[in-house]
């Protein structure tokens, strides 16, 4: 009973956030000292239908943001990985992988920011993508390390033996093994862009606005229901890709 | 000769692992090698692969020389002390694996692969993943991947090492048992004595990168100290 209790009291804790941005982000016209706002409509909601609307094109780039810094840091550290895993410098290699985290993102961003200027990429979603790399790129580098191992290596030895080409050994062993690994890349450096604040602002100099700075923007203007509308669309991909990874990564471990 | 190797040299950095390495072996002869770690065996095993490349020296087999074929044109199989069973494939599918990267037709495959699990004694397991197999169990499907495709050679780095002593026996006896039944030429590696005299036709015994053969068990034996010493100690036991 009481660990019932305690499940219903923990989900109340986690979800009420939820469910006050979910009420805030319907209202209209909330002045104090009332307890909730006069009006309750889809207006703000239905902003994000119109394609010029700032709301629907912020999370657009977001979307497509997170989504080629995903897919392009999980292809390039898979193999980044493999060639440091194997290779007689690894530690070397990984610990300029560990560099970039040795500063906070801002402070990386200060620094990467006057070359950005000087080439004329700030301002710029390629800009903006590139300095996500510096992040994003060694985080991928770094999950696929532990992956490789003299076994695996073995494997691909094997199947050569077995005569299979590299074509062969990756289509059918090396990619299904590292199914998990490959997804758990992708969700987390989806994750990393898509939360990605510090370097955004600074290389977009104001003019990439993602959903994370849109929501800053908001609770700057002090503009509650579009912060609350804006928050929610933040939280939803790590909540598609939670389900996603308990659904089709953990269910390996089972 | 069928497999023929000549003045074989291999060093990693300074370090020589293989100095001056020649041999012969017959076709469809097992050559039980023996040997204390680091003296180059599995070294000798990837270069006959083609997992290694040789600094010098020439391998050929049947008369043609293989040095520049690629590990998988060799139709060279080689069988790790770890059966390195695919994770994500059952046992059928991971003995089928050689026949479906040939792209043989669903049908052959079907009836090979049953016909080897039978061999085996592995037709209850066909649908099991790997790791729902005992030791002895997935060795049993490496040997099955290994062999399905009939490889010209088939080259054994301890493949027994991981198991316990009974099960280790038994699989002494059963790959006897399927190397008759394919006979194929074969190098067998093994720390253990008695495992290199039961398996096979002829012995080797390798030290600092060279390799002495022994034709015959009885040459073998007559010209080890090391073995005379072991017969002696179960005899005056």
């Amino acid at each position: 009973m009481s660990k019932y209790l305690f499940k219903i009291i923990l989900s109340i804790i986690i979800l009420l956030p939820f469910a006050v941005l979910a009420v805030l982000s319907l209202g209209r016209n909330w002045a104090f000292p009332a307890v909730l706002p006069a009006v309750f409509t889809f207006d703000n909601w239905r902003v994000l239908l119109l394609a010029q609307s700032d709301l629907s094109q912020s999370l657009a780039l977001s979307l497509f943001i997170s989504i080629v810094i995903a897919t392009a840091v999980t292809i390039a550290s898979f193999f980044t990985s493999k060639f440091i895993s194997f290779s007689p410098w690894r530690r070397r290699w990984l610990l300029i992988a560990y560099f970039p985290y040795m500063f906070a993102p801002v402070i990386l961003a200060a620094c990467l920011q006057y070359y950005f200027l000087r080439l004329g990429w700030a301002g710029s979603a390629g800009g903006v993508m590139l300095a996500q790399l510096f992040i994003a790129y060694p985080f991928g580098v770094i999950i696929f390390t532990g992956f490789w191992n003299e076994r695996l290596h073995n494997m691909e030895q094997l199947v050569a033996t077995l005569g299979g080409n590299a074509w062969q050994t990756y289509t059918r062993v090396l990619l299904p093994v590292a199914k998990g690994a490959l997804l758990i890349c992708f969700f987390q450096t989806f994750l990393i862009s898509w939360f990605e604040y510090g370097l955004t602002r600074l290389i977009g100099v104001g003019k990439i606005q993602t959903l994370t700075l849109k929501v800053f923007q908001y609770v700057n203007e002090a503009n509650v229901f579009y912060a609350a509308l804006a928050s929610i669309l933040l939280a939803v991909p790590p909540i598609v890709l939670l389900w996603l990874n308990k659904r089709y990564v953990f269910v390996n471990f089972n | 000769m069928w497999l023929e190797i000549n003045n074989l040299h291999k060093k990693f950095g300074a370090e020589p692992v293989l100095g001056d390495l020649s041999f012969r072996l017959a076709e469809r002869q097992m050559l039980s090698i023996l040997g204390r770690s680091g003296c180059g065996k599995t070294t000798l095993l990837k270069i006959i692969a083609g997992l290694e490349t040789p600094d010098a020296g020439v391998i050929k087999i049947a008369g043609k020389v293989i040095n520049n074929v690629s590990a998988h044109r060799r139709n060279i199989v080689y069988i790790y002390q770890e059966p390195l069973l695919f994770p994500h494939l059952n046992v059928f599918e991971n003995v089928a694996f050689g026949l479906r990267l040939r792209k043989i037709q669903n049908p052959t495959i079907e009836s090979k692969v049953l016909e080897m699990l039978e061999a085996l004694e592995l037709n209850e397991q066909a649908r099991k993943m790997p790791h729902q197999l005992s030791g002895g169990q997935r060795q049993r499907v490496a040997f099955g991947r290994a062999l399905i495709i009939s490889p010209q050679m088939l080259l054994l780095d301890e493949p027994f090492g991981a198991l316990d002593t009974e099960t280790r026996a038994v699989m002494q006896v059963l790959l006897k048992k399927i190397m008759q039944t394919h006979p194929i030429t074969a190098i067998f590696v093994t720390h253990d004595l008695k495992e290199a005299i039961i398996m096979g036709d002829a012995i080797g015994m390798m030290e600092k990168g060279k390799l002495d053969i022994y034709p015959d068990k009885k040459t073998f034996i007559e010209h080890n100290e090391h073995v005379k010493n072991e017969i002696n100690f179960w005899q005056n036991l």
